[in-house]
């Protein structure tokens, strides 16, 4: 079976793709404001701790990942849709 | 490699006449790691200082003293000093070169003041030369009170309502209103109020002589003269600076090295007339110490080595076995990122040579251009030449190591300064009906060959375009498998760290399952995609074992909570093509923008570029491949880092608390000539 207007349903496909990457890095970026300040705080006061508070900062990173994750399956792995839509 | 240097606790007991030998033998040695005596015992006291202890760090605290008005700072050593030359220009250094440097850094600071006080002193003048008014006009009255400043509105009617006998002076600059009131004293505090209700600021007046502009000029001639006098002296530190800077420094680590020789017994412990030092050394080292220490002391002295088993007693009431790290020289640069984390504890592993392994893959991988690995390659040897510290050494080592696997990566990829751009026109590209064909068959991997040999690997798969839809379903699972060995080699050696440790529980019913749970997890993914259930089968059964096996765990079903980490654990790897795609992407506007665009747009259309086409095109491609590698140098550092701290790390390392590292004590030297 064919969708007459695949055009559309691949645009919506990117749109869900965007979305997906793009809130998720919105979540992201609060997640790490907060840590992000907090270990300047702490660093400024014990330099030792940069490796640590790095490593906290970065802890909310793979939330982008999750989301990206999606809007790849989205754009290029999400069979049923990929059968029916060729790529313009 | 993998494991820190064994250490043995070693026991120096000897008597009091020989301490000075011994110190100064295990100094040269650097092969103890003292462990300081508490003084928890009744028939031992703590150790006093020896010898000159007390001049030693006088004159450190008078060295770095000036050393600090030089601004002299650790650096990478020019010439050595033997000890006896620093020895013999000692005195002249500290006290005389010493005293010249304090007085003209004392003089400097003094002109330094006077000139502020200059300054500010002509910035309150200029505003009066709009009065008539002459300095001295301005004090020295017994019965007139005298306000000058800034005012918002006029002030003469207010002022003549509550004083009628008064002198008013008004003018005004380019942004304020200047007025000078003379009014009988009596009437002063009357004359303020009033004078506050129109915004006065009183402006202090500087005791001179003349009208304002003769004293500003003074003023300034002033300022000029003692900017002449300082002048010199500046020059006559950087002289200074330039000859003695690395004397001082060589000095500097004389006094300190003899500081810590003569303070060292305040960490043993002592009787009337017997010292004993505890401590560790390397285990392959013990017989040298001990030989050495022997000769040294004459025979007066008894080294014991303790068996592991009293040792391990020790340690079981709370002394820290310290942490040699020692690793070959390719591998030592990436000690730097197991430190930042924490260092390991004794019985831990060194993950420095796993590091050395995976990161910089990693980052090749993430980066993966020929052009934008020779650059940074070629930034870095600068970096190389320019930055000697130790540090600084070692992360341009590790940016080095990592931008030839960059490199590696960019031929894998097909990439020189991104896709669409010089690969094709360099190494050459598959022909248009090729491409069509390859599309249309869903085995496009990409349109770079390399050169005669066409297209490499199997089914033609490089060079890889990171865009096409091949490469990223091909590059994702490739991630999610780098994840899978990078967990599990972690895995393994968080087991054989549990078992050292003697947690037989925690190694085999909370460290293998996750290992298993990861592995078979992919292996499921892998089934699924492929179709073939057997793998399907055999990845769910081994994963529901290792569920169960968590449930059995020292953490119980609370244990099961984990679960969704090890899977996002996996997820995470896919940093590893996505940030990369990323740095592609702009890559790929970069060239596109350039080459298909403004280039062909700015010629009207013809085939060949015109030159300022050329010229326009090269500035875009430049800013925006400058800009773009600059973030490739950050985020495929970051992210590697982040998966080996946070997926890797936390499955072996430091669930004991971070360790001690083994600093000998000893002094190396730098500046002064062995």
């Amino acid at each position: 079976m064919a969708i007459a207007d695949a055009g559309v349903l691949y645009g919506l496909l990117a749109v869900g793709a965007g979305l997906a990457t793009g809130l998720a890095g919105i979540g992201a970026g609060v997640g790490e404001q907060g840590i992000g300040a907090a270990v300047v705080g702490v660093v400024a006061e014990e330099p030792g701790f940069l490796g640590k508070g790095l490593f906290l900062m970065l802890l909310p990173e793979t939330l982008i990942i999750f989301g990206l994750a999606v809007s790849l399956i989205l754009m290029f792995a999400w069979t049923p849709f990929a059968s029916l839509v060729a790529a313009p | 490699m993998l494991r820190p240097v064994k250490m043995s606790r070693v026991v120096v007991a000897g008597s009091k006449d020989v301490i000075s030998p011994v110190i100064e033998k295990l100094h040269e040695l650097r092969l103890l790691h003292i462990v300081n005596y508490n003084g928890s015992q009744p028939e031992f006291g703590l150790g006093k200082p020896i010898g000159k202890a007390k001049e030693y760090s006088e004159d450190l605290i008078k060295l770095r003293s000036f050393a600090r008005y030089l601004d002299i700072k650790s650096k990478a050593p020019e010439k050595t000093y033997p000890e006896a030359q620093v020895l013999s220009e000692k005195d002249n250094l500290l006290n005389n070169v010493g005293a010249d440097v304090s007085s003209t850094y004392e003089r400097i600071t003094a002109i330094e003041a006077e000139v502020k006080s200059k300054q500010d002193q002509i910035t309150t003048l200029r505003p009066l030369a709009v009065l008539p008014l002459p300095l001295e006009s301005y004090y020295g009255y017994d019965s007139l009170a005298v306000f000058v400043g800034r005012v918002a509105t006029p002030v003469d009617a207010d002022v003549a309502r509550v004083s009628p006998a008064n002198d008013v002076y008004s003018g005004s600059t380019k942004n304020a209103t200047i007025v000078a009131v003379f009014v009988p004293i009596e009437k002063a505090g009357e004359v303020s109020s009033v004078l506050s209700e129109h915004g006065f600021a009183e402006m202090s007046v500087p005791r001179l002589e003349g009208n304002v502009d003769s004293a500003i000029a003074t003023l300034e001639g002033g300022i000029k003269s003692l900017e002449g006098e300082k002048l010199p002296l500046q020059k006559k530190l950087a002289e200074t600076k330039k000859q003695y800077e690395d004397l001082i420094l060589a000095t500097d680590e004389y006094l300190s090295m003899q500081t810590q020789k003569t303070e060292a017994p305040l960490r043993f412990a002592e009787t009337a007339n017997a010292f004993v030092i505890d401590g560790w050394a390397p285990s392959d080292q013990v017989s040298r110490l001990k030989s050495e220490l022997e000769s040294a002391a004459g025979g007066k002295i008894d080294v014991q080595v303790l068996d592991d088993k009293e040792a391990d007693d020790l340690v079981e009431r709370g002394e820290d076995v310290p942490t040699k790290i020692e690793n070959p020289s390719l591998v030592r640069p990436y000690e730097l990122i197991t430190r930042l984390f924490a260092v390991p504890e004794y019985k831990e592993f060194d993950p420095s040579l796993l590091i050395f392994v995976f990161f910089p893959i990693m980052f090749g991988m993430i980066l993966g251009d020929v052009g934008y690995g020779i650059m940074i390659m070629l930034a870095v040897l600068l970096l190389k030449k320019k930055f000697r510290t130790p540090g600084w050494q070692q992360l341009v080592n590790i940016v080095l190591i990592a931008s030839v696997w960059a490199i590696i990566f960019g031929f894998f990829f097909g990439e020189i300064f991104g896709p669409l751009g010089l690969w094709t026109k360099v190494m050459g590209g598959l022909p248009e009906a090729q491409i069509e064909l390859l599309k249309e068959h869903g085995l496009y991997f990409g349109e770079g060959v390399y050169g005669a040999l066409g297209r490499l690997g199997p089914l033609g798969i490089f060079p890889m375009d990171r865009l096409a839809t091949n490469a990223v379903l091909l590059l994702i699972g490739t991630s999610i498998y780098i994840g899978v060995i990078h967990c599990s080699v972690g895995s393994i050696l968080g087991i054989k760290t549990e078992l050292n440790y003697g947690e037989k529980k925690h190694a085999y019913f909370e460290r293998l399952p996750v290992m298993l749970f990861q592995i078979f997890f992919a292996l499921f993914l892998l089934g699924l995609v492929m179709g073939q259930s057997a793998l399907v089968i055999a990845g769910g059964i081994v994963i529901v074992v290792s569920v169960v096996m968590m449930v059995m765990g020292p953490e119980g079903p609370m244990g099961l909570a984990h679960v969704p980490f090890y899977v996002s654990n996996l997820i995470s790897y896919l940093r590893l093509l996505a940030i990369g795609l990323a740095s592609v992407g702009l890559a790929f506007a970069a060239n596109q923008l350039a080459f298909y665009v403004i280039m062909p747009m700015l010629s009207g259309g013809a085939e060949s570029p015109t030159i300022i086409a050329a010229i326009v095109g090269i500035v875009i491609l430049t800013v925006v491949h400058f800009i773009n590698m600059l973030l490739g140098i950050l985020s495929p550092f970051m992210h590697p880092l982040r998966l080996h701290y946070v997926e890797m790390f936390t499955k072996f390392y430091s669930a004991h608390g971070g360790g001690v590292e083994y600093s000998p004590f000893g002094h190396v030297r730098r500046f002064l000539k062995a």
